[in-house]
């Protein structure tokens, strides 16, 4: 075993891996011109730590997480700087990325059912991607892998199963134990959870967040949940129409939201009742996201904010530049608090319903 | 909710089952093996009320849907009645089925599928009217703009435009118009609001709530999502594998919840409180196979309470209180006073 | 009509279509001769095997029948048998298709088999004897067409339909109510009308060819001109590799007329599938 414990010494001096993303502006080419997905977001994740990159369909999130792992479709076009531990890993050639991806940075996606290939063994996926990357034997690279499905909670002896013998779950661990094998430096999870059942889900989750506390990797965690990032990430970032429009401490973006649509999106979000307590009504928000082929002249919340004033609709507010103290890109930042308490009540979202 | 007077029941279940036959192989068949039966739905009782938004809640597999479906015949039950009015529409075709289809309808999950792209808004929600031949044009155009307003969406300007055209929120209502046309009394909502995003789902569930007061529609709401139920349920029933393991009014099951399973279901809910200390039980393996229900409890395989007496003997719903029922056990006064070594889990209501 | 100006290939495919369906329309017309009509030299002798002239623009045949004029009325058979038995395709494999698709299960398994054991039947043999057997005419050949290529039409068209099943509307209709007729009608036809049309534009392109290889084999319809006839006769007659005025025209015209008819097939499949669909 002297082997695995070499292998193991090596991987766990690799350190967590500091992630600098600075003005990252993606477009897409469509017939009909540029969709400006994402524009100009900026956010920082400290080695060792979490950042949860919130927003709903369409806010751009899964497009920054395609960028960083290099997964673009040819001809878009990007600006901006995304530093890993200081170096530009955006624009990287093929070659140059296939040494960052799983060694530095390891994706969790959302559909792990098909990021498994169904004609090889999971035990065989895993110590390839092991191998590809270290010059171990494949015994060794073999029990690297039983360590890791332990760490996820499998029996090491069902890595000789295929992916069709795993249930949505079971599948989802393969994929995180995967992840782990060469213990990169961040991890990247993409709506990990998103197709699981509520139990399942929660287990999967509370794996994640016990094994970024064991060894933590710094950790950027993409969903639709708040809840979730709530549960999991020290810092926050909640993006809508393709900007980062409040981020900073997750404990104080949600209880002091400074953006109207983080107050917002907190009315609407589902909440358990409590025996005793009245109950806020759910509130959703008006309208819809604008379409980003011609995004809005002004703020791009300007539509649905029920405080915005003449100011928003024709200036957009300046763009975040990090993450980590609290901020908002609102041009009313200081009128927080008096809207918070506006916003609680269903009757202020309600003058513009379509 | 008030529930002064008892509003008449529009829909029941009595002893519901509905399964379907696994597919088997042609050596099988040839050797002449049974196929396996699927029992996706095992003996369902559940009454609706005019008024009434009724929570049924479980995870994929639970068999949640294929109620919803039986409910609405686009199954055929294989056991069990279901009753509409007070009249058996069990199994019955034809004039009678097309009738019932006028009064009972469903709204999926998926509002990108659920609309056909090809058709206007408008042409849409009048299709059920042409299916039942109801009404000439005019009188038609007025029932659509009227389901439409029903659901808040501005009809002349949206008449003519195509799914394509809309939001995932107003497609959904959209669907919802298209059921309302009929002026029906009940309706099966499966997740009508899982695929939207969290800031338009109030939306669509507002809709919902007001629809069923103002209308005195009966309503099944079908949801995974245990925390959304609580806006508009009044009652809860809560599913594994084709039974309904606790059922009782929403205040109840939610902030007191008995079997071990809806306690586990409740604790899996991530809370946007942030610091809340939540206690879990990491239940063990995945919902079993319904060709493969475990004898005696169904939970039994994954309950973290389960004694020799649940993995043998089927425990059934018995009340715990006025409307709570819980099918355990450990609830159930005679089996804890022959098994001594049941010990109710610390449950969130003691 | 917009689909049309968008693709090239397309509109050059309709435009050498429209060429064929004019030439064919106003072939009385524009024929200077009678297609078996003889031609004599001003000597009074058979006009045979004359090269290309004024008079006759692409030359006379071995039995001095001027080539253009058969060339122009041939022009009628290919587009008669090829819309025709293109539409009796059409129409049976939707119908197989459809039925087979729709309703599944035990109708489906039995619509399949036939449809397995009609593959495999082989094309050429099968044709050539049942061409002969029941005498060669314009009907028994669009017949014989009709048998052999609806087969591949209704599994396509089945595969179509199988998807259009599933879509939510579709169970959505049934449970308001609508009988399997009207789900058929308003949301499965509608949906697959693209996949229907693109079959029928390849089974008349399939059909062309099919019957000009016939003719050529010497089983086409003996009162009426056709290109694969004009070959047959060319070939028949020893003149195949001398009278190369009398064997390009039809040789050429088959080539583009199957070629746009593929063409415009192309276009349509870009349309209705959009992985193909170039940005």
């Amino acid at each position: 075993m002297g082997a695995l414990a070499k292998l193991n010494e090596r991987l766990r001096a690799k350190p967590a891996a500091h992630m600098l993303v600075e003005r990252l502006s993606i477009a897409y080419q469509t017939p009909r011109g540029p969709f400006r997905a994402v524009d100009d977001v900026s956010f920082e994740v400290a080695a060792g730590a979490t950042l949860g990159l919130v927003g709903e369909s369409g806010c751009g999130k899964s497009t920054v997480v395609k960028s960083l792992m290099g997964l673009l479709p040819e001809g878009t076009s990007v600006s901006g700087r995304a530093l890993l531990n200081g170096t530009d890993i955006l624009g990287l050639s093929e070659r140059a990325l296939s040494d960052v991806r799983w060694t530095k940075i390891a994706l969790i996606t959302q559909s792990a059912m098909n990021s498994l290939d169904p004609v090889y063994c999971i035990g065989d996926q895993i110590t390839e991607s092991i191998l590809a990357h270290e010059r171990v034997s494949k015994a060794v690279a073999w029990a690297r892998a039983e360590q890791m499905f332990e760490i996820v909670g499998l029996p090491g002896s069902r890595l000789t199963e295929f992916p069709h013998q795993f249930s949505g779950g079971m599948r989802q661990r393969a994929v995180i134990a995967m992840a782990l094998s060469l213990n990169a430096g961040l991890l990247l999870a993409d709506e990990p959870t998103t197709a699981l059942d509520p139990i399942m889900q929660d287990q999967i989750m509370s794996r994640i967040r016990s094994i970024h506390a064991d060894m933590r990797r710094s950790m950027i965690l993409v969903t639709h949940d708040i809840a979730v990032v709530a549960e999991t990430c020290e810092t926050i970032a909640v993006m809508y129409a393709g900007e980062v429009v409040e981020a900073g401490p997750t404990a104080q973006v949600l209880q002091n939201p400074r953006h109207p649509y983080t107050m917002g999106l907190q009315n609407a979000f589902p909440k358990l009742p409590v025996r005793g307590q009245s109950r806020m009504p759910l509130i959703s928000i008006p309208g819809t996201v604008p379409n980003l082929l011609h995004p809005p002249v002004g703020c791009r919340f300007a539509g649905r904010c029920p405080f915005a004033t003449d100011l928003c609709r024709s200036e957009a507010p300046a763009k975040l530049s990090n993450s980590i103290s609290q901020s908002a890109a609102c041009h009313y930042q200081d009128r927080a608090s008096e809207f918070r308490a506006i916003a609680q009540k269903a009757s202020t979202w309600r003058h513009k319903d379509g | 909710m008030d529930k002064t007077p008892p509003s008449p029941t529009v829909i029941e279940a009595r002893d519901l089952k509905t399964h379907f036959q696994a597919r088997s192989s042609l050596i099988g068949a040839l050797a002449g093996r049974q196929p396996r039966a699927i029992r996706a739905l095992d003996g369902v009782d559940l009454a609706i009320r005019r008024n009434e938004i009724y929570g049924l809640v479980g995870e994929s597999g639970s068999g949640k849907s294929t109620l919803g479906m039986s409910l609405v015949r686009m199954y055929e039950p294989t056991g069990g009645e279901v009753h509409y009015n007070g009249e058996n529409i069990t199994h019955v075709h034809g004039k009678a089925l097309k009738d019932y289809r006028r009064a009972a309808q469903i709204i999926f999950q998926d509002p990108y599928s659920s609309l056909n792209p090809r058709l206007t808004i408008g042409q849409i929600i009048e299709e059920p009217l042409k299916i039942h031949r109801i009404g000439d044009a005019a009188e038609r155009q007025r029932r659509v703009e009227k389901a439409l307003e029903l659901v808040r969406i501005p009809a002349e300007e949206n008449l003519h435009r195509y799914p394509s055209d809309l939001s995932g929120g107003q497609r959904q209502r959209v669907a919802i118009a298209r059921a309302l046309v009929l002026e029906p009394q009940f309706i099966v909502a499966d997740e009508p609001v899982s695929m939207l995003d969290v800031s338009i789902q109030a939306s669509v569930l507002e809709i919902l709530d007001d629809l069923s007061r103002d209308l005195g529609l009966a309503v099944l709401y079908i949801s995974h999502d245990i925390a959304t139920v609580g806006y508009i349920c009044s009652h809860v029933a809560v599913m594994y594998l084709g039974q309904i393991v606790e059922e009782g009014t929403a205040e109840d099951i939610l902030t007191a919840p008995q079997h071990p399973y809806t306690q586990r279901l409740m604790a899996a809910i991530p809370s946007i409180v942030p610091d809340e200390n939540r206690e879990r039980v990491e239940l063990k393996g995945d919902v079993p196979s319904p060709l493969d229900i475990p004898p005696g409890c169904r939970f039994s395989s994954r309950c973290p309470y389960a004694t020799e007496l649940c993995t043998t003997v089927e425990p059934q719903l018995v009340p715990t209180a006025e409307a709570h029922r819980v099918r355990c056990h450990l609830y159930d006064a005679e089996a804890v006073a022959t098994h001594p070594s049941l010990e109710p889990p610390t449950s969130q209501a003691a | 009509m917009r689909l049309v100006m968008k693709d090239s290939f397309v509109a050059m495919g309709v435009a050498i279509l429209l060429f064929f369906i004019v030439i064919a329309t106003f072939a009385t017309v524009l024929a200077p001769y009678g297609p078996y009509e003889v031609m004599m030299t001003e000597a009074g002798r058979l006009d045979r095997l004359a090269r290309p002239s004024f008079e006759h623009p692409l030359g006379t045949t071995a039995y001095g029948n001027d080539v253009l004029s058969q060339f122009i009325h041939g022009s009628r058979v290919a587009l008669i048998v090829g819309l025709v038995a293109a539409v009796a395709v059409g129409f049976v494999s939707t119908v197989f298709g459809v039925v087979a698709g729709y309703f599944g299960g035990l109708v489906d398994d039995v619509l399949m088999r036939i449809t397995d054991v009609a593959l495999s039947i082989p094309t050429l043999p099968f044709a050539i004897v049942a061409v002969s057997l029941l005498g060669p005419s314009v009907q028994n050949i669009i017949l014989v067409i009709s048998i052999l290529f609806w087969r591949n039409g209704a599994r396509i068209i089945r595969s179509a339909v199988l998807t259009e099943r599933e879509r939510i509307y579709v169970k959505w209709a049934r449970a308001a109510g609508a009988s399997h007729f009207h789900v058929i009608l308003h949301h499965i036809l509608p949906n697959i009308v693209r996949v229907i049309f693109l079959w029928i534009t390849m089974s008349v392109a399939f059909a062309i060819l099919a019957e000009a290889s016939l003719s050529f084999l010497g089983l086409g319809d003996p009162t009426v001109i056709s290109w694969g006839q004009m070959l047959n006769t060319a070939f028949s007659s020893g003149s195949l590799r001398t009278a190369w005025w009398w064997v390009v025209p039809p040789c050429i015209a088959l080539t583009l007329l199957v070629s746009s008819l593929y063409l415009i097939g192309r276009g349509f499949e870009e349309q209705t599938n959009p992985r193909l669909r170039r940005y």
